[in-house]
């Protein structure tokens, strides 16, 4: 059915939520399951920073705001791709702050039907205010 | 080390990375990624969601594009890095990441480059651009 | 002359290449991919203001647009989009009625191919396994640069079956991906007028510059 969306909803920040202090285990594990090797991400110490695609562990306490169109049934849904702009590493003993807000909804076909499309965007910054990331994350729902 | 941006050209190729995604480093990616799921952990779980068995997340996807990134250009050059997810990325299975340069800015001095992970068919399951910001 | 009929450009929500930068690796890949020209298919939207007359004469290929509508029998390659096609479709709409479409635009001086036929759920063969087949249609994508293993061989079927023409498109959303597959024309071709007189007349073939181990 086609899809309705009132513009207000777009934009507005629906979650604030707080992670951290992050910890060199986190950091570490993080990059050796990726396979990597660099002393950077994988060795503690002074010089280690996160992985630059750390930041997708983290995301808002509420996922979708409570004015997402009720067509979308937000239970089931699939990852469709994400697209981050990098700010500064994340270290160990950071904290980082994600805001949610709905960027955007759509609908299309594809190979597996008819799905919506819902992208959150998570802005990320640390305890100096640092902007760490911005991340738009495309969800796609049946 | 950065890669230079006067040794890049428009057209250059990453070297392709082949590599086998077992099934325990997806368990591992999932746990330290904060995403422990039976989608990403059990093939059973991932069954009753309709799911051939279980699947590699897409954030791990984005993660190994980094590393082909990483391996070319060198640490923390990353400004940017956008995916699109189209197929499932099995577990158990080898897979290709692959990349090239498509444009460079003599301004900013960075390269935007196409990356994706192909199967071992060549069939391309993640696609996505890279901004890279070279010394 | 050749064309890619059906790629995407960053205008489309799910692409990431800049048109420049498409006809660039064109010219770097001259003797792998020997295009004349691209044909810009964006998802669910067309803009007539769209010039690309500046990239034409700097690189020497011709651009032309197009679009790539979603209706209730697949995706569907609208060529020769005109004001009174937009009036009469609203290309935002992803259920747009496939049998009017082709009816429509063919009367209004354009043309509604159906593309990637053999993809699930989008593609014309999915849709003809439980609908009657459509009236009207000229040519299908019988080579689709992002088809997965079976898809095209589906579509030999079809074209045999129906006898429609066949064209291809690398369906690029990616710039290293332009041109992998085209349509070949036997008459030059210099406006979306003269492609979409081409495409009614039947004068192309498929062509296929994929890596070997990835052509189907």
């Amino acid at each position: 059915m086609p899809l309705e969306i009132d513009p207000a909803i777009l934009g507005q920040e629906f979650d604030h939520t707080r992670y951290g202090p992050v910890t060199a285990e986190e950091l570490i594990a993080f990059a050796r399951a990726l396979g990597e090797t660099r002393p950077e991400y994988t060795e503690p110490g002074p010089s280690l920073v996160g992985h630059p695609t750390f930041c997708v562990r983290y995301k808002g306490d509420r996922f979708y705001p409570e004015s997402i169109p009720k067509t979308i049934n937000v239970r089931t849904g699939f990852d469709a791709g994400k697209d981050i702009q990098l700010g500064v590493p994340v270290r160990p003993g950071d904290t980082i702050d994600v805001r949610s807000t709905l960027h955007e909804v759509y609908e299309k076909t594809g190979r597996t039907g008819s799905m919506y499309f819902v992208v959150i965007r998570f802005t990320m910054t640390n305890q100096r205010g640092e902007m760490v990331a911005v991340v738009d994350n495309r969800f796609m729902h049946r | 080390m950065a890669r230079r941006f006067e040794d890049a050209e428009e057209g250059d190729e990453l070297p392709t990375r082949e590599l086998f995604i077992a099934k325990d480093q997806v368990r591992a990616y999932a746990r330290a990624a904060n995403q422990w799921a039976p989608r990403f952990t059990d093939d059973e779980g991932a069954r009753r969601e309709g799911l051939p068995g279980m699947i590699t997340p897409g954030n791990m996807s984005m993660g190994l594009l980094t590393t082909l990134i990483e391996a070319w250009a060198g640490p923390g050059v990353l400004r940017r890095l956008g995916t699109t997810f189209r197929g499932l990325v099995l577990p158990g299975r080898t897979i290709r990441l692959c990349g090239t340069v498509t444009q460079k800015d003599e301004r900013t001095r960075t390269v935007e480059l196409d990356v994706w992970l192909e199967s071992d068919e060549g069939e391309r399951l993640v696609i996505g651009t890279a901004t890279v910001a070279l010394a | 002359m050749i064309l890619d009929l059906h790629l995407h450009s960053e205008l489309s929500d799910d692409s990431r290449a800049p048109v420049e930068a498409y006809l660039k690796l064109l010219q770097r890949k001259r003797a792998e991919r020997p295009l004349d020209g691209i044909v810009l298919t964006e998802h669910r939207q067309f803009d007539p203001g769209r010039d690309y007359r500046a990239l034409e004469d700097r690189y020497g290929f011709l651009v032309l647009t197009a679009a790539e509508v979603e209706t209730d029998y697949g995706h569907v390659l609208v060529y020769g989009v005109n004001e009174d096609i937009l009036a009469r479709f609203d290309f935002r709409n992803v259920r747009l009625p496939a049998q009017e479409l082709i009816g429509e635009v063919a009367r209004l001086g354009g043309i509604a191919l159906p593309c990637h036929p053999g993809r699930p759920t989008v593609g014309l063969c999915a849709h003809y396994e439980t609908k009657p087949p459509l009236h009207g249609v000229v040519a299908v994508e019988a080579i689709n640069g992002g088809s997965r293993k079976g898809e095209d061989e589906r579509v030999e079927e079809l074209i045999r079956r129906y006898g429609y023409q066949a064209y291809g498109g690398s369906d690029s959303h990616l710039v290293s991906f332009v041109g992998i597959c085209a349509t070949e024309f036997e008459a030059e071709i210099r406006s979306i007028e003269d492609l979409v007189r081409e495409l009614k007349g039947g004068r192309y073939r498929p062509v296929d510059f994929r890596p070997r181990r990835l052509a189907a």
